[in-house]
């Protein structure tokens, strides 16, 4: 297979980035999205110019290191699957494929179609933990889980963090990261003593880092390769509500009650 | 900063508050059209519903100002949350493809800004009289406002009825994305019942579209007339 590839190439952070054209032959309609870019670039360093940079790991997409928007689709034209799990067959012979890094404020460019997503992380530490006390395993039936709530809970871990919601929403919107991230733990018992300070934590840390705001048109869920409902956004919502009702702390005295005079 | 500022920072208390107001600017939409529907009960009904309200000046301006204040917490949190979500991406796409999101929930900002142009020039028009007025003093025989006489003087004109039907197709945009919103923002989902929620938008705005369109119509149309 033949295709003509419009690479968004960009040096680094604050260079000026602009679209190159590539010539891309030889293409086996068994290879995956990522490794016709491998071949592009095998061929990119034999003649002495610099690879296109995009990020990928596992490979089997589940890491949620590959990105790249493909002819306007984060993860490109199939669903529920990421971008390393996309196959040429699922081109058309010599067809122009544009690929675009992520672009969100949120997600600064680090070079090509490499972007930096250290913001969902910085979510993460403001509020996606539990407490757990370390020591000896703790019997598997001590602490009872409905199967239901198992699973939805399940449904909303399966977010691998790729960003892809951010990437294709009008907004930029983080929400359902957020979401998924803040539903996982809210449902579970382990997750229960944070819970109504840490979707206040995360909703906070997600609109420092410059997210917009859900604008309930789902292209988050569309996009999704993990098929993360857009429910759990308004699980989201409904903690959030309950967190600014129940979220009001007594004040703590300034002295501990049962401390003697340090 | 103050705690205001601090509850507002957050996007979701934003639009929580912002649908609130939003779905008091529906429910007087939706009593705005009943209330005209009375036109089709001739004259001296809508006329004598006018002068009903106006016999309650206290009511009518409490009203009026509350109307005001909704709507300019709704303009001013939504033209917030619109331009934090421009700068959220700051390059554009050069290929863009939405595969989900309807044409409806995309134009939100647009159309909500095109409604607010035409409820200001609805207001000039036939409230205030500014644009238009017809010719007569506009009192009718029992001394009262000839609300009857306005409606057919407006919209026996082509042009008006041009504005006006393209006012309700912008409305009816608008509506039919923000009502069914309301649920997801606030939070209220069902596996069942989502159906519903996401039918209420287009319900609801397809309910006050027509009986608006109703009224211009029956006027333009020679059903209506003095």
């Amino acid at each position: 297979m033949k295709f003509t590839l419009r690479i968004w190439r960009q040096g680094g952070p604050n260079e000026r980035g602009g679209f190159v054209t590539y010539l891309a032959d030889e293409v086996s309609p068994d290879m995956s999205f990522l490794e016709m870019l491998d071949a592009l670039n095998q061929r990119l360093i034999a003649a002495g110019e610099e690879p296109v940079a995009f990020e990928h790991d596992c490979r089997e997409g589940i890491c949620g290191s590959c990105s790249l928007v493909i002819d306007g689709v984060p993860h490109g034209p199939d669903r529920g699957v990421t971008t390393c799990q996309l196959y040429m067959r699922r081109f058309a012979d010599e067809k122009t494929i544009t690929i675009e890094p992520w672009r969100a404020k949120a997600f600064p460019i680090i070079k090509d179609l490499v972007v930096d997503r250290r913001a969902l992380d910085r979510i993460m530490q403001a509020g996606g933990y539990i407490s757990v006390n370390t020591g000896g395993a703790v019997d598997g039936n001590t602490l009872l889980i409905g199967k239901d709530e198992a699973e939805t809970a399940m449904d909303a871990a399966s977010c691998i963090g790729c960003g892809a919601c951010v990437a294709a929403c009008k907004n930029a919107s983080a929400m359902l990261f957020v979401a998924a991230k803040v539903s996982h733990l809210a449902m579970l018992p382990q997750g229960k003593p944070e819970r109504t300070r840490r979707v206040m934590a995360m909703v906070q840390a997600m609109e420092r880092e410059g997210f917009g705001s859900c604008g309930n048109q789902y292209e988050c869920e569309a996009v999704c390769p993990k098929h993360v409902s857009v429910r759990f956004i308004a699980m989201l919502n409904r903690e959030y509500l309950r967190s600014g009702i129940l979220g009001t702390k007594i004040p703590a005295r300034s002295d501990p009650p049962h401390g003697e005079s340090y | 900063m103050s705690r205001v500022k601090v509850f507002f920072n957050s996007s979701v208390n934003s639009k929580i508050v912002a649908s609130l107001a939003g779905l008091g600017l529906v429910g007087f939409v939706i009593f705005h059209m009943l209330g005209n529907l009375q036109v089709f009960e001739g004259s001296d009904a809508i006329n004598g519903y006018a002068s009903i309200l106006r016999d309650m000046p206290i009511l009518l301006w409490t009203a009026r100002v509350g109307l005001l204040a909704v709507a300019g917490v709704h303009v001013g949190l939504t033209l917030r949350l619109a331009l934090r979500n421009r700068q959220a991406r700051s390059v554009a796409y050069a290929a863009r493809r939405y595969r989900f999101a309807s044409v409806a929930s995309r134009t939100m900002a647009l159309t909500g800004s095109l409604l607010l142009m035409f409820i200001i020039f609805h207001l000039l028009h036939l409230t205030a009289g500014v644009i238009d007025p017809p010719a007569l003093d506009g009192l009718d025989a029992q001394g009262r406002i000839d609300v009857y006489g306005k409606i057919v003087h407006a919209f026996s004109n082509p042009l008006y009825v041009g504005i006006y039907v393209a006012g309700q197709l912008v409305l009816g945009l608008h509506l039919s994305h923000a009502v069914s919103s309301v649920f997801q923002t606030w939070g209220i989902e069902h596996a069942a019942l989502d159906h519903l929620f996401k039918l209420a938008g287009p319900g609801v705005a397809l309910f006050v579209v027509l009986g608006n369109l109703a009224i211009i119509f029956a006027v333009f149309l020679g059903l209506l007339r003095t």
